[in-house]
């Protein structure tokens, strides 16, 4: 048994990203202008998924092209982040939600940086 | 037939769908870590062996999260254990593996390195540690090591 009877002493990374208050400022002013693309999906770099399958589940999930998507993965590699779509937040909770049934670390956020509800 | 049984345990056929070529320890075996992740996900969602499963959505507020988590995990939960039933299936069944099965069994074999990857702490500067042959972790790292290879080549043969 594998996975069953080992106890492991598991560091869960947490990711988190900090919120300025005059960025919360910002977001409620640019909010009209921002307003067909309020909420950012952000997948973070993790070291277990594959780049191949990153890279994959990107194409698969939201149709970008070879290009776009290994650019993507190699941002979430390199820069440890990227946003990999946007829209309301019913349409960032869906994709938050499939690119967790895929097994990749995205969270959302208000674009801009803050989560102001 | 794309590929041979020589180039890799997945080949794709004329007509599209998949066949996984698996040896037949090595079908038992993945069969028998399919079902303890059955255990796991079925088991707390807390647990830290799964918590790369069941990820926070918003990670700097908590009180969306947790709304967002009331909604979501059970749904999440339901999606992974269905994943792992119809995998369990096909694995059983050995026939040709359409669209949605190579899905699966991708998103099964992901699951399990998650597993696995999160109880041997990989990071990313991580080689695979010198072990001795008989300590139960270095038979962890082989496990993790195939789960990527079989991964690769899931990728691989659905790539268009």
């Amino acid at each position: 048994m594998f996975f069953v009877n080992i106890v492991s002493p598991v560091s869960v990374r947490s990711v988190r990203a900090s919120v300025m208050p005059d960025e919360a400022v910002r977001v409620e002013e640019d909010a009209s202008v921002a307003a067909d693309h309020p909420w950012v999906v952000i997948v973070w770099n993790d070291p277990i998924n594959l780049m191949s399958y990153v890279t994959f589940v990107l194409q698969k999930l939201f149709g970008y092209s070879l290009e776009k998507a290994t650019e993507l993965m190699l941002d979430v590699h390199e820069k440890g982040r990227a946003v990999v779509s946007s829209g309301t937040r019913e349409k960032a909770e869906v994709d938050v939600f499939r690119l967790h049934e895929h097994g990749l670390w995205a969270t959302m956020e208000r674009d801009g940086g803050g989560e102001q509800s | 037939m794309r590929r041979g049984r020589d180039a890799g345990p997945v080949g794709r056929n004329d007509d599209g769908t998949f066949e996984l070529l698996l040896e037949d320890h090595e079908r038992e075996a993945l069969l028998s870590f399919v079902s303890q992740l059955r255990e796991l996900v079925a088991g707390d969602t807390r647990d830290p062996r799964v918590a790369r499963l069941f990820p926070v959505a918003y990670n700097n507020d908590a009180e969306a999260d947790e709304e967002y988590q009331r909604f979501m995990r059970d749904e999440l939960v339901t999606a992974r254990l269905a994943t792992i039933d119809q995998v369990t299936e096909l694995l059983s069944a050995r026939g040709p593996l359409g669209e949605g099965d190579i899905t699966r069994l991708m998103l099964t074999v992901n699951s399990l390195r998650l597993v696995l990857g999160t109880l041997l702490d990989v990071t990313e500067d991580d080689a695979e540690p010198e072990l001795d042959e008989d300590d139960p972790v270095s038979a962890q790292w082989n496990l993790y090591g195939w789960l990527g290879w079989l991964l690769e080549w899931i990728v691989e043969a659905q790539a268009p």
